[in-house]
């Protein structure tokens, strides 16, 4: 069943709208609520949020692309936010985002199709001596090594891919 | 107050720009954002200019400088010909398949006009000058916006999906200066941003002249109703002309 | 130093910073709690969750006062034991205790370590110290002493001048002077007047404001009060970045408790003056720390910035005169009104006075938060306090200023840190981080990491900026996979040049300094994956091939046994070999060898 399918509860919606004026500076506080709340951006959500501030729905769908803390697409019910901060990138994130598009098949942005496992990359967690880390769903992983990741994969239900390369 | 552009004095408006300044007194500053019914933007940087004030010289973009103070501007230096040329041959390179690129870059780098291969792609076109995007929200209804950031930018409709708001006017198909926004239309349709409408034929030519969504909307917003609202641009003149001939008639 | 109690009652201070917490110190923290609940203690104890101590690398850190003993890297079963020997008994338990690894020795107190004893901590300093929570600890520090004289002895101009004769220069990166700032927003003839504080900090491998903001919450907060007095201003902003969601849980506490205090709102402390701060939280933008687009996001837009040709000071938020300065320049301000000028003034360097935080991190031992007088050399912080290169590698060079700055070779580590020195060296010190390299990084590969980086963050409006970074993103990714030319490098420096002058904000303008800079120390690196298809340092997977040298290897094993695809093969106490096929290059059998057996060709 694609996450998509899915029905958003507009009452939850609305609730948590009206917690804000209807005024342009708090489209990104209204966004912000919804993603907490949903794990993404419904579409329903958009078209509230631009017809309670009153803006058009084009400018508050920019504001949803250009923000990375948003997502349009549900996330994996497993989320792993690689830390590609430059302390982690020269100890190895990069083997870690590469391992799991290997097992998962995956690359950073994307949801598995079964919506189990989702993958994106952070700026800099500010954990930095703890790199490379790596955070699944609020749990921080630290010091991840190359086959460390292996079992983390394992460790949350993934299939490991013994096969290519 | 005065100020001088190019060793030429001129006179100007405190607040003014550079650009307005130099375009209301003949001087040329290329440009590929700005449009004289929306003014400058500041994105393409080709109006880039050199500024002397007292002792300080920097580059600033004339769309968008106010001046405020008497300064000096030169609106080409080596080093600003090399900042043009730069940026023409970034813009070709982002967008092959603008046969007004291909042209630009010959005319900043020399060589002969080449053959321009058509991309189904509108990114291929397209150099984000947002013209587009402010036709639509000044005339039209706000339906496109440029969207994500970077080099992933780009403008679209909300979802990459037929916009609900658009009315099919294409203000941005007419203003965008490298044809990059694909209309494909007959008699009886017009499709645009993967929206298809039906274009409305006048009750005095006949000719197709907009489409329905559009005459609805110009309807709510100005109010006019009736046959002038059903006329072309031309048989609207026209008819206008007949009645004010009409009315000094009864006048007299 | 202050001790925080008296003699008949101890204090157990847990780190409790994002990196502590990465590390399990809540399971240390909660254990203390729940433990002297129910063990009979002689001695009355709290417990308290500090901010980041910003000695990284050795937590938990667990500090006990009025003892002054450090314990680092402290697991929840280490709990009963401490409370045994050290809270009970007065005891230390030793094989808590830092060892240098040079001098061998364990060292009581962080105040005898190096990395601490060569510090100067101003903008940190009740951070490690204080809950962040307890408005009670930030007033027993002397907080808010600064704000009371300021409003009651001194007037808003001479608030202004006393800021300007001590020289602060904003922290952020742009290093502008915070007075004149002030000076000139407070001329502008237009209210009603804002306060922005950029706690939006986004160079990857930098978080210095992210803990003053956890871990000091109300030195912002004054510094930003005493500035509204000053300038006439009635709101105030905190713009935190969307990661940082202990930062802004914090914050927020703090404002409630100023609230309750009178610190804030209207008639602050019988006076005039009424403001009050909200919290606003980024969206996941780089380029929000540019500030013309930190006002956009605030206003309700994309953070797209616009052409600063006339000041935030003079048109900034909603279009009035707005002061915007980084966390750690509010940081400073208390002590600079409570202290006096002239006190700050004398730390520090001619053009740069006062102290700077870093963040240091990268190869090195010490990582972690270090604040040192302006002047301190790049040697001194790396080798000093940082401890030199781990695993006994050599160093390569370190990356100062993040995206915007540039690569420091061996050559120049004796070059002081400032505002102007790195940047006459082709770098900048920017907001502070430091990252520290060896001669296991790819500078070419770091050109592309940051290129990498700025190609998505930059908001995509201007030409120069947006397409330049797609062109050099693509002539490095070419490089990186041996695909390059010897032309592509004068390309690089001539796009870099036009996106350096042509831009039109500091993003785009800074964006190609790692590239111009890694070219212009490091460009036989590049000229080696060009000409001879070759990554020196090992690192581009298309270039390197990794080997084991069958002299130096002892058949240990230690390679093999933590390679993920199994590609290394050898018989005990005999050399092993690795299998090129199989191989990823991960250079996980590199880190492990102890013997430095493991080549790149």
């Amino acid at each position: 069943m694609s996450a998509n399918a899915k029905q958003v509860d507009s009452k939850k919606l609305i609730q948590i709208l009206n917690n804000y004026p209807g005024e342009k500076r708090y489209i990104l506080a209204m966004m912000q609520d919804i993603q907490g709340e949903f794990k993404y951006l419904p579409r329903e959500g958009l078209e509230i949020i631009a017809s309670r501030v009153d803006v058009p729905l084009s400018r508050v769908y920019s504001m949803a692309t250009f923000y990375k803390a948003f997502s349009l697409v549900p996330k994996g019910r497993i989320n792993f936010k690689v830390c590609d901060g430059t302390a982690c990138h020269i100890k190895g994130s990069n083997v870690l985002i590469d391992q799991i598009y290997k097992h998962l098949g995956i690359k950073p942005g994307e949801t598995t199709a079964d919506g189990e496992f989702s993958i994106e990359t952070v700026n800099c967690l500010g954990a930095c001596a703890l790199a490379p880390a790596l955070v699944a769903n609020d749990k921080v992983h630290p010091k991840v090594t190359s086959s460390g990741i292996i079992e983390i994969i394992k460790s949350y239900g993934g299939q490991i891919n013994a096969t290519g390369n | 107050m005065k100020i001088s552009i190019d060793h030429q004095e001129i006179e100007v408006n405190p607040g003014e720009t550079i650009l307005e300044a130099a375009k209301k007194n003949g001087i040329h500053i290329p440009t590929l954002c700005y449009h004289e019914a929306y003014g400058g933007q500041g994105m393409c940087r080709m109006c880039m200019v050199e500024v002397k004030t007292g002792h300080t010289t920097r580059m600033v973009a004339s769309c968008t400088y106010p001046i405020y103070e008497e300064i000096k501007v030169k609106t080409s230096t080596p080093a600003i010909e090399k900042i043009r040329k730069n940026i023409v041959a970034l813009l070709y390179r982002s967008s092959p398949s603008s046969e007004f690129m291909e042209k630009l870059y010959r005319q900043y780098h020399g060589g002969e006009s080449g053959e321009v291969q058509y991309s189904f792609d509108f990114k291929d076109r397209c150099i984000l000058c947002r013209l587009c995007v402010k036709a639509c929200e000044e005339i039209g209804t706000s339906a496109i916006s440029a969207i994500y950031r970077g080099t992933d930018k780009r403008i679209s409709t909300p979802f990459d999906e037929a916009s609900a708001t658009c009315i099919g006017c294409a203000a941005c198909a007419q203003i965008c200066p490298t044809g990059a926004i694909d209309i494909f239309q007959s008699d009886t349709e017009r499709i645009i941003w993967n929206k298809t409408f039906t274009r409305v034929k006048c009750e005095r030519c006949g000719e197709p002249f907009a489409t329905r969504e559009q005459l609805e909307y110009i309807a709510a917003r100005t109010g006019i109703k009736g046959y002038e609202a059903r006329l072309c641009e031309d048989c609207r003149k026209k008819s206008m002309v007949v009645k004010i001939i009409e009315a000094s008639g009864n006048g007299s | 130093m202050q001790q925080a109690i008296n003699d008949t009652k101890r204090m157990i201070l847990v780190c409790c910073g994002t990196g502590c917490l990465a590390n399990g110190s809540m399971e240390v923290y909660q254990a203390l709690q729940q433990q002297l609940s129910n063990t009979q203690v002689q001695v009355e104890t709290y417990t308290k969750a500090t901010g980041c101590n910003g000695w990284c690398e050795k937590g938990p850190l667990v500090k006990i006062m009025p003892d002054d003993i450090t314990y680092c890297q402290v697991k929840a079963k280490d709990v009963p034991e401490i409370i045994d020997k050290t809270i009970q008994s007065g005891e230390i338990v030793n094989r808590l205790l830092y060892r240098d690894p040079k001098t061998k020795q364990r060292y009581k107190s962080h105040h005898d370590i190096d990395f601490y004893k060569k510090q100067h901590k101003i903008a940190l300093r009740n951070i490690g110290e204080i809950d962040p929570a307890s408005i009670e600890d930030y007033i027993s520090r002397d907080g808010y002493q600064a704000l009371t004289q300021a409003l009651k002895e001194m007037a808003p101009a001479g608030v202004i001048d006393e800021i300007i004769k001590s020289g602060l220069r904003g922290r952020g990166g742009g290093g502008f002077p915070t007075g004149l700032k002030w000076k000139a927003c407070a001329a502008v003839d237009s209210s009603p007047r804002y306060i922005i504080c950029n706690g939006d900090e986004g160079d990857p491998g930098a978080f210095m404001d992210r803990s003053i903001m956890e871990g000091d919450p109300h030195t912002v907060i004054e510094g930003m009060i005493i500035c509204a007095y000053a300038i006439g201003a009635s709101a105030g902003f905190i713009y935190v970045r969307d990661e940082y969601s202990l930062a802004v849980k914090n914050l927020a506490i703090a404002i409630n408790n100023a609230r309750s205090r009178g610190y804030l709102g209207k008639d602050i402390l019988g006076s005039t003056l009424s403001f009050d701060i909200d919290i606003v939280r980024g969206g996941g933008a780089f380029v929000c720390g540019e500030e013309t687009a930190l006002i956009a996001s605030i206003e309700g837009n994309v953070g797209e910035p616009r052409d600063k040709y006339v000041f935030p000071t003079e048109k900034g938020l909603w279009g009035q005169p707005t002061i915007i300065n980084n966390v750690e320049t509010w940081a400073n301000i208390p002590v600079i009104i409570k202290e006096g000028a002239q006190e700050f003034a004398a730390i520090g360097t001619e053009g740069s006075k006062g102290t700077k935080v870093f963040s240091l991190v990268g190869k090195v031992i010490n990582t972690g938060l270090v604040e040192v007088p302006m002047g301190t050399t790049l040697r001194e912080i790396i080798y000093d306090i940082g401890g030199g290169i781990q695993g006994g590698r050599s160093f390569k060079a370190v990356q100062t200023g993040g995206p915007s700055g540039g690569c420091i070779p061996e050559t120049m580590l004796d070059l002081q840190v400032d505002f102007d020195t790195l940047t006459s060296a082709g770098s900048m010190m920017g907001s502070g981080g430091l990252i520290v390299m060896d001669d296991r990084t790819c500078m070419v590969e770091i050109a592309r990491y940051y290129v990498n980086f700025l190609a998505g963050e930059s908001c995509g409006k201007c030409t120069p900026c947006r397409e330049g970074l797609k062109a050099l993103h693509e002539t490095l990714e070419a490089i990186c996979q041996g695909k390059g030319k010897v032309e592509d490098l004068a390309f690089m420096e001539d796009i870099g040049e036009t996106m350096q002058t042509a831009s039109l904000c500091a993003l785009g303008r800074t964006a190609p300094n790692p590239v111009l800079s890694t070219l212009h120390y490091f460009r036989d690196e590049y000229l080696a994956h060009i000409k001879e298809a070759r990554c020196p340092a090992g690192v581009c997977r298309d270039l390197t091939e990794f080997y084991i040298d069958a002299e130096l290897c002892t058949g240990c094993g230690l390679c093999s046994k933590n390679c993920p695809v199994n590609g290394i093969s050898g018989e005990k106490k005999e050399p092993h070999v690795i299998d090129q096929d199989k191989c990823i290059r991960c250079g996980e059998c590199v880190n492990q060898c102890k013997f430095n057996a493991v080549k790149v060709r």
